[in-house]
């Protein structure tokens, strides 16, 4: 592969690529507000100003300037070379580029810095942003200095509402224009657009419109500074007490990797914002999406139930005995969920053909829905792929349905996470004699109360696998403590087995990972 | 010596100088018929190569050089556009032409889209000038209607198409790529280059971008043919050919646009041409072409000992009294510009000029880029305290500080085009800046007229 020398270092590069990008992949950052590696080139910030040494035989652009020098009483005439955006420049073989090495990069970065600030609000302690912004970190790293200009600093626009998602505070602005090639060249809908000229600059909603669409939460992600906010998180939390976890979108096929940003104090998530991976969502996630995390605490079932009353978990298994104890196993059916977790599916599916012995193996998902061919998928069920790949002869929903009514199917075991899911639950649950039911969501089956309700834990208080669309087994990671007497469900199948007098043998997520058809870098052909 | 000339300036003081039978008295649309019917492409960009002529616009780019850059694409049609968004402060050359010799721009068009492989030319004219765009309308009019621009001029198969294109009073858009942007309806924002306009330009096609004058000396090159044109000029030796239009303003008797060989020094410009100072005060300063040239003092010499430097043989002699040309100016440390000379008149008042300068850059900065939007604003702010009277010597330090760090660092020439004025003053009148500081001047005081 070429190479590159960046300061002291020699880089190799693909060719086409820019100076910054290439020094990104070797991960040496080279700071920036306006670049964004899934968005066209802007150049307009203009911090990332390197600088190139003349190819051999050429001479270096220089411009003059003037330092006044005090001891002389004089101005001192001096000569700097041009610096050029890394944003911008494509890397050539051989090419030599100073960064954090050259004084005039330093300087120029220093005084961007220092325009940047000059009108800037400084509004840290009350900015959602705080925390996670790059005028601050920045200023931590080329700046440290105090303000040279003293006049009042240009007032412009606050808490301006974009539509029904999104705050614009055009006094925390950096022009760095994310935002506006975001909707144009991502979310496909060029409905932003700078007014205004020089410093009165502001960016602005297209006239009769609002930022509406899918993806209105992603302007706040990748706008660098604190001018962009979503109402959802505004005010809500500062960043420094969140902790983030890596994770996996429950919201579609698509299986979006994302960050579950929690507060550990209380337990309780407060965002979900996309995670690079090229390969899955690049940079992105939808409103949709990102909103889910309210799931990991709204709407929750974290109470064992026999008959609608809450019991102890001892005495929900006893009742377990109690009504399924003796029945024939071909009269057990078990249904497995397409929005599940791949290991929660596989320990149901190892209770029915290896220890009960059932061949009425069926399946469920929510219902397909809106679809877009950005990142939105049509199939609303996060694991789809997971349930097929476990048990590609599942049946569906319709000969459950059958199975119940001709009276095959005596008692049911129930893995379900999801509204739809749990519809369709209640359907049967009029019919069936008796279901158990492991759930980490409230739903018409659960207020039925008719059956016996395991609480599980949600995608977020246990590890789990998830195989998406085009089947990457993607993993999401524990980032809560499970609420009330949730677990997670893998476990709870193990107790119930025990109940009905079997030894499952896995008591740890290692024991059940270790089992599954898959690894991570498995990929299942759909 | 001024050497004044009458090419394109010939019919400007006779009555209707714009009419098309005017123009074809002295000449008018033979070269366009004879380069139509007799000539190569390549044979008209020899030609222009030959005549050295620099662009008019501001930079000096030879213009047969640009012309060559030109590619034929294999889909995509090819464009002329004409910058005619004279906006500079100080600067008022093109309108001249447009308004009394609108038809050597028309004829220029057909010449140059042949010379370029392009069919339509844009003619982008700065809104404010409205009787400039009524008299191009018109010209086009009559040359369409004689058959000399359309589908086939003068009965050749070389169809070209004039068109003028009203600007929306933005001095941005005289930047070559934000004009390209505002004809194309878009913001009026600077591109980034590469890709140059040659290669990706009005609607992602291959453009040439030419001053307006640089387009209606054309017909005059052809005439004379490139060498005996470039020789016409003082400054031949330097690249630098032919004649262009002069102008002087500011602290003048007789303000006004001349058209002289490549070639004249200041002091001829200021003396011969503008009669003199007013006032008959002597010369505090000049701005020599357009309000983003470093200005001079005339107490300036040229430093160039070396029998080998270009510029040895004005060694120790005034800059008012060295040729202005695009190559001798960037000797001087500043540049020919628009050579619309600005001067100013001993007993006005420096500061109170960067001020004026600098509102107008606050004003005109398209915001795009930090160091500009920022800085731009910057600058008139410290100069508008330390001419209040709040100013301290921080403030009068931090002046050129924040045109150092302008410099350079901007996507295109605005910043340079802030910085280097505000450099000029501040480094050539620094003690003016100071005596408002120590409060020995008070703004009331200040002067920008000659009384």
């Amino acid at each position: 592969m070429p190479t590159f020398k960046l300061d002291d270092r020699e880089i190799t590069f693909n060719p086409g690529e820019t100076i910054i990008a290439a020094a990104r992949t070797a991960g040496q950052e080279i700071p920036h507000y306006c670049w964004h590696p899934g968005l066209s080139v802007a150049a307009n910030c203009r911090m990332c100003l390197v600088e190139i040494e003349p190819a051999p035989g050429q001479r270096a652009m220089m411009l003059d300037v003037l330092d006044w020098d005090a001891t002389l009483g004089d101005y001192v005439p001096r000569r700097k070379p041009k610096l050029q955006p890394s944003c911008q420049i494509v890397v050539t073989e051989g090419m030599v580029v100073r960064s954090n090495s050259s004084p005039h990069v330093t300087e120029a970065r220093k005084s961007v810095q220092e325009f940047l600030l000059l009108n800037h609000p400084v509004d840290c302690p009350i900015c959602d942003q705080a925390g996670e912004c790059k005028l601050q970190d920045y200023w931590m790293e080329h700046g440290q200095f105090g303000k040279r200009m003293h006049d009042e600093p240009v007032h412009k626009p606050k808490a301006v509402e974009f539509g029904p998602t999104i705050v614009y505070d055009a006094e925390r602005c950096v022009m760095c224009t994310r935002c506006i090639r975001f909707m144009d060249e991502v979310a496909k809908d060029p409905v932003l657009e700078m007014r205004e000229r020089g410093n009165l600059n502001e960016i602005m909603v297209a006239p009769g419109r609002e930022l509406t669409g899918h993806y209105t939460f992603m302007v706040d992600h990748v706008c660098p500074v604190g001018a962009l906010t979503t109402k959802d998180f505004r005010f809500k939390s500062r960043v420094w007490f969140l902790k983030t976890h890596d994770s996996i979108c429950q919201g579609c096929a698509t299986g979006c990797n994302t960050h579950l940003d929690v507060d550990p104090r209380e337990n309780s998530a407060y965002r979900l914002r996309p995670r690079e991976n090229m390969a899955v969502n690049k940079f992105w996630m939808c409103d949709e999406g990102m909103m889910t995390y309210r799931a990991t605490s709204e709407g929750r079932t974290v109470d064992h139930l026999v008959s609608g009353q809450v019991v102890t978990s001892d005495t929900a298994l006893k009742e377990v005995q109690a009504r399924f104890g003796g029945t024939p196993p071909n009269e057990i059916g078990i249904l497995l969920s397409s929005q599940a977790s791949l290991e929660d599916n596989w320990a149901l599916l190892e209770l029915a053909r290896t220890h009960i012995g059932t061949k009425h193996v069926f399946f469920t998902g929510a219902a397909n829905g809106y679809a877009d061919d950005i990142l939105i998928h049509a199939d609303k069920n996060s694991n789809r792929n997971g349930v097929k790949l476990l048990a590609p002869h599942a049946k569906d929903l319709h000969e459950l349905i059958q199975s119940v009514a001709g009276g095959v199917v005596t008692r049911l075991i129930v893995l379900a996470n999801d509204a739809d899911d749990a519809a369709v639950a209640a359907k049967l649950a009029g019919r069936l004699d008796t279901t158990i039911y492991l759930s980490s969501a409230s739903n018409p089956f659960v207020s039925e109360g008719r059956g016996i309700v395991f609480p599980i834990c949600g995608w977020a208080e246990a590890s789990g696998t998830y195989i998406n669309q085009h089947g990457t087994a993607q993993v999401a990671k524990k980032a809560l403590e499970p609420r009330g007497s949730a677990r997670p469900g893998w476990e709870v199948i193990s107790k119930i087995a025990a109940a009905l007098g079997f030894t499952t043998g896995w008591t740890k997520l290692k024991e059940v990972r270790g089992k599954l058809p898959v690894t991570m870098s498995t990929t299942v052909a759909e | 010596m001024l050497q004044r000339t009458s090419y394109l300036t010939t019919n400007y003081d006779k009555p209707e100088c714009w009419a098309l039978s005017l123009y074809e008295s002295t000449g008018g649309y033979t070269q366009a018929k004879r380069v139509l019917t007799s000539m190569t492409k390549e044979q008209v960009i020899d030609e222009a190569k030959k005549a050295n002529v620099r662009g008019r616009g501001g930079a000096g780019f030879p213009m047969g050089l640009k012309w060559s850059f030109m590619r034929p694409h294999a889909t995509k049609p090819s464009y002329l556009v004409l910058n005619a968004d004279e906006g500079e402060p100080g600067t008022h050359k093109d309108r001249t032409i447009m308004e009394l010799n609108p038809h050597s721009v028309v004829e220029g068009c057909i010449i140059a889209c042949f010379a370029i492989g392009a069919h339509v030319a844009y003619i982008y004219v700065r809104d404010e000038l409205h009787l400039s765009k009524a008299r191009l309308w018109g010209a086009i009019e009559e040359a369409k209607k004689k058959g000399y621009i359309g589908l086939a001029p003068f009965g050749v198969d070389y169809e070209v198409q004039v068109h003028v294109h009203t600007g929306a009073g933005a001095y941005i858009c005289g930047e070559e790529t934000a004009l390209l942007n505002s004809l194309e309806g878009k913001r009026g924002e600077p591109r980034l280059k590469p890709p140059f306009p040659a290669q990706v330009g009005a609607f992602g096609c291959p453009t040439t971008v030419n001053n307006l004058e640089t387009i209606a000396i054309v017909p005059t090159v052809m005439a004379l043919g490139g060498e005996a044109f470039s020789k016409l000029s003082g400054l031949h030796a330097f690249n630098d050919g032919g004649v262009r239009l002069y102008g002087v303003n500011g602290h003048v008797k007789t303000p006004g646009v001349i058209e002289l060989a490549c070639g004249p020094t200041l002091n001829e410009l200021i003396f011969d041409v503008g009669g003199g100072v007013l006032g008959d005060r002597k010369i505090l300063c000049a701005i020599p072409g357009g309000s983003s040239t470093p200005i001079l003092l005339p107490s300036e010499t040229i430093n160039a000992p070396d029998p080998a430097h270009p510029m040895h043989a004005f060694h120790g002699k005034s800059v008012f009294d060295v040729p202005l040309g695009v190559d001798t100016a960037r000797h001087m440390g500043t540049m020919l510009g628009t050579c619309c000379v600005t001067v100013l008149a001993e007993g006005t008042c420096p500061v109170l000029a960067m001020h004026n300068l600098m509102q107008f850059y606050r004003h005109e900065s398209c915001g795009q880029c930090t160091p500009c939007r920022e800085g731009g604003s910057w600058l008139l702010r410290t100069v508008d305290r330390i001419l209040d009277g709040h100013g301290t010597m921080e403030d009068v330090n931090n002046l050129s500080d924040i045109a150092s760090n302008m410099m350079g660092n901007t996507i295109c020439a605005f910043g340079e085009g802030t910085a280097m004025p505000a450099l000029g003053f501040i480094g050539k009148f620094r003690e003016h800046f100071e005596a408002y500081v120590r409060g020995e001047r008070r703004r009331a005081d200040a002067r920008l007229t000659v009384a």
